[in-house]
């Protein structure tokens, strides 16, 4: 079986559970303060699809994502993940375990998020959840990138609001690869978005305002302890949008355009993600 | 590698720990704040909007506190005197706000019409 015809299956057999609330973001690289809810399991497929600039392949990398709210304020998320580029092939590029901590109890002006992720990936890794350091993507055969591991841990510090309307969030990324004596590398990403429409209507619609959310991010690597190296750096703004298909589904996308040299052309970005309650409050 | 290994299960080990205090003493004083509470709703009585509640609750709460807004064993009746007795900027409040250590997320991410139709849902659930 095909691993997009596994994917389907899961999906249409999970589909008769009772409904939960999806909490549908447009971004794909900031993260806001709104955690899974508890003992809700979210199941999301996302790829990233990359233009590069020059002559090299284009490449997409799908990721299957399983969030989980333990509790009120704490998310864990396993990531699985793959490439696959035109002319050169495909790979598993690895797994990633993230821990998200939200400390205060409400809600307030400014609300901290602490991020910690551990990750098993490869160098052939190209989904770009995060963008630390300097350097373009790497570009050589997918064979030997697969060949070098790397485990890095990585932590977050977000920081999220929510006025008249609008969502504010900006992440302050810190990573170390494990595998490399090389120094902490650093990056960012600031997102701003907003529902459309205001008023529910007493009808269920599937197309109507307050079923989008809009928005927009930028995200890039801000260097390493070693080097800013700022020529080098990567930085896109990605426009995205959200929709709300129905009470436990929603797709997203996003088009990335890059704003510097080493940036890719363009970072098109899909996801679709299914929410549902397991267990008990 | 060892000590990262090792600090990190103490981190998940303290964290579960917390998780597992009692949920009464993680409810303790979530009371909204007094400009909170005095504030009125906005929005007229009217059946399109209640009616619009009505789907807002069904979408984003209903999996906890039932269809009825009666409870289930994910989340608490609201339809009781201790919850029914709170002015309408204290449930507003509530509602955007959440309570991390109940596990009610925060719906700030609503547009602040549909949360004051949520309160105008509870509200016609009563009666």
């Amino acid at each position: 079986m095909s691993v997009r015809r596994y994917l389907a299956v899961s999906l249409l057999t999970i589909c008769p559970v009772s409904v939960a609330s999806a909490q549908e973001r447009p971004y794909f690289v900031t993260y806001d303060h709104y955690l899974e809810e508890r003992r809700s399991l979210e199941i999301a497929v996302a790829t990233t699809t990359g233009v590069p600039k020059r002559d090299q392949h284009k490449y997409t990398a799908p990721w299957l994502e399983l969030e989980y709210g333990v509790t009120g304020w704490w998310t864990s998320e396993l990531y699985l993940e793959g490439v696959t580029t035109r002319g050169d092939g495909h790979a598993f590029t690895g797994w990633r375990f993230e821990n998200r901590f939200r400390p205060l109890k409400s809600e307030h002006r400014l609300n901290p998020v602490l991020y910690v992720e551990y990750e098993n990936i490869n160098e052939a890794s190209r989904i770009q959840k995060e963008i630390v350091g300097a350097g373009s993507v790497e570009f050589e055969p997918i064979d030997e990138l697969k060949e070098e591991h790397a485990h890095e841990l990585e932590g977050k510090l977000i920081l999220s609001s929510a006025v008249r309307g609008w969502n504010i969030a900006e992440n302050f990324i810190m990573e170390k690869n494990l595998s490399e004596s090389e120094g902490v590398e650093f990056g960012y990403a600031v997102g701003v978005s907003r529902m459309l429409g205001s008023l529910a209507r007493g009808s269920s619609c599937r197309f109507c305002a307050e079923n989008f959310i809009v928005g927009a991010e930028l995200y890039g690597g801000l260097g390493s302890t070693e080097e800013f190296a700022r020529a080098e750096q990567r930085h896109y703004l990605a426009p995205a949008v959200a929709w709300r298909l129905g009470d436990r589904t929603s797709v997203k996308a996003s088009a990335g355009f890059g704003l510097t040299e080493a940036s890719d052309r363009y970072l098109v970005r899909f996801g679709f993600a299914y929410e549902f309650p397991v267990g008990r409050r | 590698m060892r000590p990262i290994i090792l600090a990190t299960a103490c981190l998940f080990t303290t964290i579960a720990a917390v998780a597992g205090q009692p949920q009464q003493e993680r409810e303790r004083a979530w009371t909204a704040p007094a400009a909170a509470d005095s504030r009125q709703n906005p929005l007229p009585s009217q059946p399109g909007i209640l009616a619009g509640g009505k789907k807002v609750f069904h979408q984003r709460c209903s999996v906890c506190h039932g269809e009825d807004g009666t409870g289930s064993n994910r989340g608490p009746n609201l339809m009781t005197v201790r919850v029914q007795g709170q002015s309408d900027g204290a449930l507003f409040w509530k509602i955007s706000s959440g309570n991390t250590r109940t596990g009610m997320p925060g719906f700030s991410f609503l547009p602040e019409a549909q949360r004051w139709q949520l309160v105008m849902h509870l509200r016609a659930g009563k009666e």
